[in-house]
């Protein structure tokens, strides 16, 4: 059963779904028809410290850093196009093995480069981003971008964090302009 | 009012809803405005549910093509009698025979019964677009603005909806008979017939002898440019529409708005004058219905066209007449070629060919119903009239 999110909303994951050992985040549109550039949505994954930082570079998993150093988050592969049913992207994180230094991790989801396509979420068919239980299959949250988040080119989709010894969900929902460059500069790297 | 951007959706008022699409006008090229009923796969059911200028009325008027002209097109859409299954009705547009791009434009407004959007098109290179699409959502009817098309036109537009389209018309040189479209089953032809000096007749054929509704449309424009004091509404020229009938019993009949003379469509003389259009601002203009049904008791049809007030000079009205026909193409006649300045003009011939529909242009003018009458070998009784 999905639950469908508000802005801000928590899912307690432990609760929700227990004995909830590995998610996965699903990025999820449709290949253009229309004549144009591509759509190209980027699913990242920001580890945090206790400050809402990231304590390293490494610690950011997108299309150029797949895997984190202790493998516990692990990014599937970009997708440029969308091409291909259902998640084109996916981030699987293993919660278990998240190290306790990591107090959250933020998911993002991005359109690449577009400013200079002139492109936001409404233009693409059928994008959404949802947050998957990866050992049943079953939804526990999704959001509908071209639906709810028309208007906007990036959004953290939420934080994935520790309470009291359980991993909780809070929908975050919060379009963002300037991309995934913005995003880093929020979580604390520097783009070249 | 926020003016919703590309990509951007909102929710429209319940009831009957009326789209507008501003597109403007490119010189030397026509924009036609479209709606596709399509299914949760985007495609069409079948190439019944495309309203465009050859088949105005779709799923028994759940979405009509209520009129162009001065740059706008409006649809009329009834979401309750949409069918179910139809989960989409996207608004296109499209540049007839891609003589321009949608770049040429500065930019597109929607309206859907008061909610707005707009398409900027500077840079746009797609002579075909999907302008908005009206969608079902949780139950309820939303609108969202799209923009986004294909640089090869109508065809590739059609196929994306799941349209099959007829081979295009020849060239307008070739004769008239090569030019009568006849579309292979389960094909629309998309061609535009236009009656010229050089092409001027055209067969419509139909297998089982019934047409539907045949619409005439008189639609003009006020210039106001050249007469300052005319202003929109007040003492333009004002151009009726009107028809001789004849039905094979030999009877005779006219309708025109002159004289109350507005006809019945059941009922001979099966042609009917829907209301009558003072100014010209009516963005449609006027419409002569013809119950194409009733085409084999129809013997011949003269449509006519008279400037009832106003300057009498045909260039200064740029009137031009269509014919549109259930399932064919739009033929269309245009008078502003021509600066004659007497008021009554013969537009176009339609007579029963075999159980067919032959339309001839004529564009001939006369100094009135009289005149043309005896032109046209009609022999009704004149007596003056005023509406």
């Amino acid at each position: 059963m999905a639950i469908s999110l508000n802005k801000g909303g928590n899912v307690s994951l432990s609760k929700s779904e227990p004995g909830l050992k590995k998610i996965m985040i699903g990025l999820g549109w449709d290949a253009r028809s229309t004549d144009g550039a591509d759509f190209d949505l980027d699913a990242s994954a920001f580890m945090l410290g206790a400050n809402g930082k990231v304590p390293n570079d490494n610690a950011f998993i997108f299309y150029n850093n797949l895997t984190s150093a202790d493998g516990s988050v692990e990014h599937t592969g970009d997708n440029l196009t969308g091409s291909g049913d259902g998640d084109d992207e996916a981030i699987k994180v293993n919660l278990d093995g998240v190290p306790a230094d990591v107090h959250a991790v933020a998911i993002t989801v991005t359109i690449h480069d577009a400013e200079a396509r002139r492109q936001n979420f409404g233009q693409v068919k059928n994008a959404f981003i949802r947050i998957v239980n990866d050992e049943t299959g079953t939804e526990i949250a999704r959001y509908d971008l071209t639906e709810d988040y028309s208007t906007e080119t990036a959004m953290i989709f939420g934080e994935i964090y520790r309470h009291n010894n359980e991993w909780k969900f809070r929908a975050v929902g919060q379009g963002y302009a300037g991309g995934l460059a913005a995003m880093c500069a929020q979580y604390g790297i520097n783009v070249a | 009012m926020t003016l919703l951007t590309l990509g951007a959706n909102a929710p429209v008022p319940a009831g009957d809803l009326s789209v507008l699409i501003r597109h403007g006008s490119l010189s030397g090229a026509e924009i036609d405005v479209s709606a596709f009923l399509v299914t949760s796969a985007e495609k069409v059911r079948s190439d019944a549910d495309m309203c465009f200028y050859g088949q105005p009325s779709v799923a028994d008027g759940a979405v009509t093509l209520a009129g162009s002209g001065n740059g706008e097109t409006r649809f009329a859409v009834a979401p309750s009698r949409i069918p179910a299954g139809v989960e989409k009705v996207i608004f296109t547009a499209t540049i007839h025979e891609n003589r321009a791009t949608f770049g040429q434009l500065a930019d597109i407004g929607v309206d859907v019964s008061g909610v707005q959007g707009q398409i900027p098109c500077a840079g746009m290179t797609e002579t075909a677009l999907i302008l908005a699409e009206l969608y079902l959502r949780n139950g309820a009817w939303k609108v969202r603005i799209v923009g986004q098309g294909f640089n090869g036109g109508l065809p590739a537009l059609a196929t994306h909806l799941g349209v099959e389209i007829a081979d295009p018309a020849p060239a307008p040189a070739s004769p008239p008979a090569s030019t009568a479209p006849t579309p292979a089953p389960n094909t629309v032809n998309l061609s535009k017939v236009s009656l010229t000096k050089q092409n001027n007749a055209v067969n419509l054929k139909k297998d089982d002898g019934r047409f539907g509704k045949v619409r005439i449309n008189l639609n003009w424009n006020q210039k106001t440019k050249k007469k300052g004091f005319f202003s929109r509404g007040s003492s333009g020229i004002d151009l009726d529409v009107g028809a001789f009938i004849e039905t094979h019993d030999g009877k005779r009949d006219v309708v025109q708005a002159l004289g109350n003379a507005f006809g019945d469509f059941s009922r001979p003389p099966y042609v009917k004058l829907l209301g009558d259009d003072r100014t010209g601002a009516v963005s449609d203009g006027e419409w002569l219905e013809i119950n194409g049904d009733k085409w084999s008791e129809i013997k011949r049809v003269l449509v006519y066209a008279f400037i009832y007030e106003g300057v009498p000079n045909w260039q200064e009205t740029d009137g031009v007449i269509r014919i549109l026909v259930p399932g064919q193409p739009e033929i269309e006649v245009r008078m502003n070629e021509f600066g004659d300045r007497r008021a009554m003009c013969a537009v176009a011939r339609l007579e029963n060919d075999g159980g067919q529909v032959r339309v001839t242009r004529e564009v001939t003018f006369h100094t009135g119903q009289r005149d043309m009458d005896e032109a046209y070998g009609w022999g009704f009784r004149w007596s003056a009239g005023r509406k």
